[in-house]
């Protein structure tokens, strides 16, 4: 941590997301942290982002903290216009119009594959039984993955969460790697990182694995590969991420009225 | 019966509103039209009906059901499938954009046996439980699809596509597992490939969605069904277009000048409607933008009750049996809560529509007219 700045391990991934969408991007966030993340770039660095959510509420300046939902008073207060799922996931993401969108992730494997549909206790095979932990669904992450011209996962960093494959592939990535995007026509151009709670993997431009290419001040290389189901390898320019300034803290923690970042 | 008597606000903007009967004179006869407003009022019937009546006759056991109006906490016909359990419907094959606190009641009470979804938990709510704990048992089939994918499999119905090309959902589990034949993989019906017959690229086919019912919340109607939606959209008006038959769940009824004020707004029709129901807070414990904001301490006490079997029942005991009409279902939520949550940051939104809400008395009359006709 730094000596003059105490924050927590989500801050510092809310922040990392939230400094690779530009200014003037047309983006889009799912519900829950990867919001705070979006709306922290665009309270920070970004004020011209054009922003959406999977409803179609746009143009919003989220109010009183962590939005309970992608239409909740505390983003409809302040939205510039209202339309519909076809309209933003169809018209503006699938369409290819979006230039980023944020997901979460319950398991993600090395090619940037997403699960957040169940848990299941190996294999599922091919006989497809009930998960043993049911989890949300595709949601708008698989519209986002399929469509947005880029995605960053935003995920915690545990090894039950970075598995070599996903049991299930509920948002693509990479898939099995190298070109495989291409025989599906998918307009989107594929994950560009996983930002986590210890540090930042992105692709490798041929193979499409994803590799270590920064970690956190309180992280470090061996704790991110030991918590890292795959063999991680690691960037030959992989550094030190920078820390939050001040500013970037104070302007995340004005979004992040009610402190959700700060719970863990 | 011409609404011109009831009404309390005649329009200012509509010079020939009231020509023919005064807004004050309740007796007055209906005489000749001589207004288009007039015209319309004598021709159409009000389709005010009980939700008691309105799950009577227009739900079955088996039927495939759709709702869950808008996103998983925002504006749903809740109240809706309060009474299809209130009435013992069963074995229901579910199409929810996305699951809602409706789902997860339905789900948890054992009567849901099929469902289809894009979203299958409570934004930031966490979990459905209800909904977890039928799909965990195996007890429900739940058939995944993303939140786009349903809204265009609805559009596919409602246009009465024979399929809809599918840029979404392919090459991923989506397409490769089907909990509705679960020995099928990879799946090659869920989401069959088909060939694009001017590319010749392969893509995958999404099946177009007819529900047999739709109960679609809105936050104002008016008698017949034209309905304004405040908030988005979600999948409502695909939804309302695609299913066989639609009961609108207003939160409020307006009268039809307020329609004609906003025609642009109005984006379901009475033409696809079959019958409309008043019910406050019928997205409850939900959020209705403009209206009522979620009841976050209710959101989280209903959804840790149906994680169990025990938690559910004593729910529907005191949820779902316990209130006998409107105002025991709004003395049920309780009065301070009800001001707490209508004194909401996004009051403003309705400010526009509020001269013409119509009060109780009012839609009761109008409703009884139905009745008797």
């Amino acid at each position: 941590m730094s000596e003059t700045l105490d924050y927590s391990r989500q801050e510092m991934m809310a922040i990392a997301t939230g400094r690779e969408v530009k200014d003037g991007e047309l983006a889009i966030f799912g519900v829950g942290l990867s919001m705070l993340a979006g709306y922290f770039a665009q309270a920070n660095h970004a004020p011209h982002l054009r922003t959406m959510t999977e409803g179609g509420v746009y143009g919003a300046t989220p109010v009183g903290g962590l939005p309970w939902g992608i239409e909740c008073n505390r983003i409809s207060t302040n939205a510039t216009s209202f339309t519909s799922a076809i309209d933003a996931l169809g018209f503006l993401v699938a369409s290819g119009r979006c230039d980023v969108g944020v997901i979460g992730a319950a398991q993600v494997d090395k090619f940037g594959n997403v699960n957040t549909t169940g848990i299941w206790d190996d294999e599922i095979g091919h006989h497809y039984r009930p998960p043993k932990i049911r989890l949300p669904g595709a949601g708008g992450a698989n519209d986002i993955a399929c469509g947005a011209k880029r995605f960053i996962i935003m995920v915690t960093h545990e090894p039950k969460r970075f598995a070599e494959k996903v049991t299930y592939l509920s948002s693509p990535g990479y898939l099995e790697g190298g070109n495989a995007r291409e025989r599906f026509g998918f307009v989107g151009g594929g994950p560009s990182a996983i930002i986590t709670t210890l540090g930042i993997l992105r692709p490798d431009p041929d193979t499409k694995e994803f590799q270590l290419d920064g970690w956190f001040a309180f992280s470090s290389v061996d704790e991110i590969k030991a918590h890292t189901g795959w063999d991680l390898k690691v960037s030959p320019t992989a550094h030190m991420i920078a820390e939050p300034t001040a500013t970037e803290l104070a302007n995340l923690r004005k979004v992040d009225e009610t402190g959700a970042l700060r719970k863990h | 019966m011409s609404l011109s008597r009831l009404r309390r606000t005649s329009n200012p903007l509509q010079p020939h509103a009231s020509a023919t009967a005064s807004t004050d004179d309740r007796t007055a006869t209906i005489t000749p039209a001589t207004t288009r407003e007039d015209i319309g009022e004598q021709m159409a019937q009000t389709r005010l009906i009980s939700l008691q009546e309105a799950v009577r006759r227009y739900s079955w056991d088996g039927m495939q059901y759709a709702s869950g109006a808008a996103l998983p906490i925002g504006s749903d016909a809740i109240i809706f499938g309060r009474e299809l359990l209130r009435q013992g419907r069963r074995d229901l094959h579910a199409i929810f954009h996305c699951n809602s606190q409706q789902l997860n009641l339905l789900a948890a009470a054992g009567v849901v046996i099929k469902a289809e979804c894009g979203f299958s938990a409570l934004e930031v709510f966490g979990f459905a439980n209800g909904l977890r704990r039928a799909v965990e048992s195996g007890h429900m089939a739940l058939e995944d699809y993303s939140n786009l994918g349903l809204p265009l499999r609805l559009l596919g119905g409602a246009l009465n596509w024979p399929f809809v090309p599918a840029t979404v959902n392919i090459g991923s589990d989506l397409q490769y597992r089907s909990a509705f034949a679960p020995d099928d993989y990879p799946s090659t019906h869920k989401i069959p490939t088909v060939v694009d017959p001017f590319t010749g690229r392969e893509i995958g086919a999404f099946s177009p969605l007819k529900p047999d019912l739709a109960a679609i919340h809105v936050t104002l109607a008016d008698p017949y069904g034209n309905s304004i939606m405040l908030g988005t959209e979600w999948s409502r008006v695909e939804l309302s277009r695609a299913a066989k038959k639609v009961i609108i769940i207003a939160d409020a009824i307006v009268d039809t000048d307020c329609i004609r004020q906003y025609p642009n707004l109005v984006r379901i029709p009475d033409l696809v409607v079959e019958a409309v129901v008043h019910w406050p807070f019928a997205a409850w414990p939900q959020s209705s933008p403009g209206m009522y904001d979620v009841d976050e301490a209710h959101m989280k006490f209903m959804n840790k009750a149906l994680g169990s079997e025990d938690g559910t029942a004593a729910y529907i005991r005191d949820f779902v049996t316990s209130y006998r009409d409107i105002d025991s279902y709004l003395d049920m939520i309780g009065r301070d809560k009800i001001a707490e949550l209508g004194n909401s940051n996004t009051s403003f939104l309705l400010d526009p529509y509020r001269r013409w809400i119509l009060p109780p008395d009012e839609v009761a009359a109008l409703s009884a007219q139905e009745v008797a006709a």
